[in-house]
Formats: structure tokens, C-alpha cells, sequence
């Protein structure tokens, strides 16, 4: 490897995948944790130690160990965190998924300002940063690129698995029609198929009150369905949060672009992008989820984040591939001969 | 077995799981709302599902339902008095961000004043106290003592329109089954 080699593969965008693959796995640990931590304060609030079984004894242990260094009195202090993706209460400030401030104001068909303050954060991020939340932070993403990877593992082992190209808009008429229903029905029914909203729960269900509920069925058929109709095909088709995203970053600030100089035509980043886009062919679109997984696959940084509000029209072929050089070969034979 | 068998029985199957239970048709369920909660159609509207209420709640008091309740209520949160009742800590009304839950001080008055889960109302007839064996229990687990409850000579209780509902005397109560029960407020409306 020479030095220029090593020197390139530092660099900040070949790891930004790995940051974001960090930052999922945080968000779904912290999820995994904080039921935990909820039983643990109940422990502590009844001053039961004595009367816990061991296995209930052991995890007070380590939970004491885990937030000992940070307060004295887990009970009140351990709800400066709570909740999940879907609604948060950090330390006094609470913040919200857009989605469900918008379904919980077609389904109460008012305006309760002191919730919808708190998606302004999640709202202007998208605005700028795109479905950023799809690609760096939602839980079901976490589990959703897993399941993709055992598809991945499946198709190398021999086993068939389709990925049919549905109507992209599909998602949108999800997130219409479950804020028609929400209204109809008076109740937030779009938190019961949304899933970053039932990881969340259904981790609380399964973990502090010891049972998964009908969410996880759900899940379940959506991990299928990626496997049975199209890859990634929840987060590309139906689902409501990505749609509301999507439509969010229509005209974000933050893009990936191709330098069609340093393009070689290799076609990796086509095949690291899970949700089936064109980033060879320029084709980003309000899709993208800025992931960065292309950016990491190129071998020759022709991939980067830009600040710019639209994307670039087609450029045609990498300048370092056989298409371009053959174009440019012919062009010249021509004007030669002329 | 087929492919088909096992498909349709995988449909029933997962339609059966998402679908409310015949519970719910015989409307047998008599469960709380936390404290501070809207009306039943303003709460199930306004209420997002995501389970702060449930998670702060140290008394563990706060479950969630599935399906049992039909479809409008999954995912939202209810209490069994008999189960475990409510200790009025009102953290609860502090951690929803929508206000489905209002926010209620733990003071006597304003709990008195804005908290309405349901009415105690005491069975004479399985009463120990009312059967002539004195107990009191009730009287002695309830929260906010000679407001929402008093007792007779024989400690036989009765139960003042101050009561807020939160079960801790159907808890309580030794008798099985239990001769005091909350009568939730969405029911009796």
C-alpha cells in the first residue's frame, strides 16, 4: 500500500458508514437499556433488594454499577431519559417524531402547541438533512439492514429471493391514509404500523413487562415482506415515516453527489445501496436517506456530501471508466477524420 | 403439511393476533385511566402510545393494552386497580409530551380538584365491616383518608364524592372478592 493509499483510507467519509452504524447501535442499546433501567428504578423506589430473586438481584447489580457513577438517587434521577424514538424526554426537554405530531393532530383534529414544539428540532433536521433519522437513527433501520444482510448471506447461499420494483409513491399514500383513518377513528393508528414506534414500545413490552404485544407480529410480517417482495421494501414502499420524511427533504440542504472525474464506472455504490437508487447514475432523489453507505463503498471518492439543494442532472459516465474513454476516443477519431 | 394450509393458517393466525378479542364485544374489561386523563375519545385521540407514562411509573401501576380493548385503544395505557393500583405519584402527567395526561402537582388539592379515574364503591353485602367483623382497611390504604372515605362505627366505610379513583382500597381490601371496587369514570359516564 503506498503512502497516498493509507493516507485515503483515514479519511473521514470511508468511516462514515461505520459512525453511523455506531450511532444506530447506540440508539437501539440506549432503547434496550432504558426498560431496563425502568425496572430498576421500580426496585429501588419499593427498597426491596432483599426481597428480589437473584436473577432480579443480578441486574440490580449491574444497573447500580452502570449509573452508581451518576446519581445517588436512580429513582427520580433516571427519568431525566425516558421513552423512545417515537417521543422523548431528555433532561427536562422533550422531543417528538414528526409523525406523530401529525397523526396526533388529524386524529384529535387540534392543535396542542406545547407537543408540536417538540418535533421543531426532528422537523427542521429533516428539512435540512433530509431522512437522516431513516438512516442514522431509527431502530427498526438497525434491525431492517441486519435482516438485509441475512438476505444478503441467503442469495449467496443459493436461495432465490425476489426484489420487485414497486410504485415508489406507494409510502405516501400509507401516510395519507393513515391520517384519513387517524381522523376517522379518533385515535393515532398510525403509531400501531410506523416501525421505530413499535420497536420502542414492544422493547419496553418484552423487556419490563414481560411480553412482546401484537406490534411485534407486525414486525415480524415487515421483516418478511423485505425478504419476500422487495429488499428493504418496508422502509422504500409503506412506510409512513418515510414518506413524511421524504416529502420533509424534498429540498434538503445536505446531498450526496458524484465528481464525475473521479468515477471509474465500477458500479459498487448501485449495488450498497439498499434502497435500490442510482447514485452511478446521478439518481438520488427524495429517497436518498444520506446513509453514506455508497460514499464508503466507492474506491476512488467519487462520492461526497455537498451542501447543495438539488441534485445534478445525469453526467453520464465516470471519467476514469472504459465508457468515457471509448466516448472520448470516437469523438476524437471523428474529428480527426473531419 | 401444504403451502396453502400453512399460508391460510398463517393469516388466521396473525389476523387473530391483530384483531380485538371477543372480550372486548362483551365489554367485560373494567380498567383506569391513569391520572389526569382526558375523556375516553379525547384521551385515545390525543395519547401517541409511547409509553413515558408507563415507564416512570414506580408503582409499576400502568400497563398497556393489545387488542383487548378494540383497535382505537391499542398501545394505550390503563390501569387494574386489583392489580395494582395507582399511588397518585402524578409523574405520569409529567412525561406525556400531548397532554392526554394533564400535569396535576402531588398536592391534595389540586389531585382532589383535577384527578377523576373512577368512584370506590363499596358491595355491603361482601363487606366484613358491614358483616359485622370489624376491618378498615380500605380506609387505612386510601390516600387521602377522611376526604374520599370515612368510616361508621365497625370501621364500616363509606365512600364521599371526593374519591379520585385510584384503587389503592380495592387493592387493599381482603375480601375475595373484593367487597370495594373503582368504578372507572369512562363507565359511568
Amino acid at each position: 500500500m503506498s503512502r497516498s493509499d493509507a493516507k485515503r483510507h483515514l479519511l473521514l467519509r470511508r468511516q462514515l458508514n461505520k459512525l453511523r452504524w455506531l450511532s444506530l447501535s447506540l440508539v437501539f442499546v440506549t432503547l434496550v437499556l432504558l426498560p431496563l433501567l425502568s425496572i430498576y428504578q421500580n426496585y429501588t423506589a419499593a427498597h426491596a433488594y432483599d426481597l428480589l430473586e437473584p436473577g432480579q438481584k443480578q441486574l440490580y447489580d449491574v444497573m447500580e454499577w452502570l449509573t452508581g457513577a451518576f446519581t445517588d438517587d436512580p429513582a427520580t434521577d433516571l427519568n431525566a431519559v425516558k421513552g423512545t424514538t417515537w417521543s422523548a424526554s431528555l433532561f427536562g426537554y422533550k422531543i417528538s417524531d414528526p409523525l406523530a405530531v401529525v397523526s396526533q393532530i388529524a386524529a384529535s383534529l387540534t392543535l396542542y402547541w406545547p407537543f408540536v414544539l417538540t418535533a421543531l428540532v426532528p422537523l427542521v433536521a429533516s428539512m435540512l438533512l433530509g431522512r437522516i433519522y431513516c438512516g442514522w437513527i431509527c431502530p427498526a433501520t438497525f434491525l431492517y439492514e441486519l435482516n438485509d444482510n441475512l438476505g444478503s448471506w441467503l442469495r449467496r447461499a443459493g436461495i432465490q429471493l425476489p426484489d420487485r420494483v414497486l410504485w415508489r409513491p406507494l409510502k405516501y399514500l400509507v401516510l395519507a391514509t393513515g391520517l384519513v383513518l387517524a381522523a376517522i377513528t379518533g385515535s393515532v393508528v398510525t403509531a400501531a404500523i410506523y416501525p421505530p414506534a413499535i420497536i420502542g414500545r414492544e422493547l419496553y413490552y418484552g423487556i419490563a413487562l414481560g411480553g412482546f404485544g401484537a406490534g411485534a407480529v407486525f414486525f415480524l410480517l415487515t421483516l418478511l415482506f423485505d425478504h419476500l417482495v422487495a429488499r428493504r421494501g418496508f422502509c422504500r414502499y409503506l412506510c409512513p415515516g418515510g414518506a413524511l420524511y421524504s416529502l420533509l427533504g424534498r429540498f434538503r440542504v445536505l446531498r450526496i453527489q458524484r465528481d464525475v472525474a473521479n468515477c471509474n464506472d465500477c458500479t459498487k455504490c448501485n449495488a450498497a445501496c439498499q434502497f435500490g437508487l442510482d447514485p452511478m447514475g446521478d439518481g438520488f432523489g427524495q429517497e436518498c436517506n444520506n446513509c453514506s453507505a455508497c460514499i464508503s463503498a466507492c474506491p476512488t471518492d467519487a462520492l461526497l456530501f455537498k451542501l447543495r439543494i438539488n441534485d445534478l442532472p445525469a453526467q453520464g459516465p465516470g471519467h476514469l471508466g472504459h465508457a468515457y474513454r471509448k466516448q472520448r476516443h470516437v469523438s476524437r477519431d471523428e474529428n480527426q477524420a473531419a | 403439511m401444504q403451502r396453502r394450509t400453512f399460508l391460510i393458517r398463517l393469516a388466521a393466525g396473525v389476523a387473530a393476533s391483530q384483531l380485538p378479542s371477543a372480550q372486548a364485544a362483551r365489554g367485560g374489561l373494567r380498567y383506569l385511566r391513569p391520572p389526569g386523563a382526558q375523556d375516553e375519545s379525547a384521551f385515545v385521540a390525543n395519547c401517541i402510545r409511547c409509553g413515558k407514562c408507563g415507564e416512570v411509573c414506580p408503582n409499576r401501576s400502568i400497563q398497556f393494552f393489545g387488542n383487548e380493548n378494540g383497535f382505537a385503544s391499542r398501545d394505550t395505557p390503563y390501569i387494574i386497580p386489583r392489580e395494582q393500583a395507582c399511588i397518585l405519584c402524578m409523574k405520569c402527567g409529567e412525561v406525556c409530551p400531548t397532554g392526554a395526561l394533564a400535569r396535576i402537582p402531588r398536592e391534595a388539592a389540586p389531585i382532589l380538584a383535577k384527578v377523576d379515574m373512577g368512584k370506590a364503591q363499596v358491595n355491603e353485602d361482601l363487606c366484613l365491616s358491614y358483616q359485622g367483623k370489624t376491618c378498615g382497611v380500605c380506609y387505612r390504604a386510601c390516600p387521602l383518608q377522611d376526604v374520599a372515605i370515612r368510616v361508621q362505627r365497625l370501621e364500616q366505610p363509606v365512600v364521599s364524592d371526593a374519591c379520585v379513583g385510584c384503587g389503592l382500597c380495592e387493592r387493599s381490601c381482603i375480601q375475595l372478592p373484593q367487597a370495594i371496587r373503582v368504578i372507572p369514570r369512562h363507565v359511568t359516564v
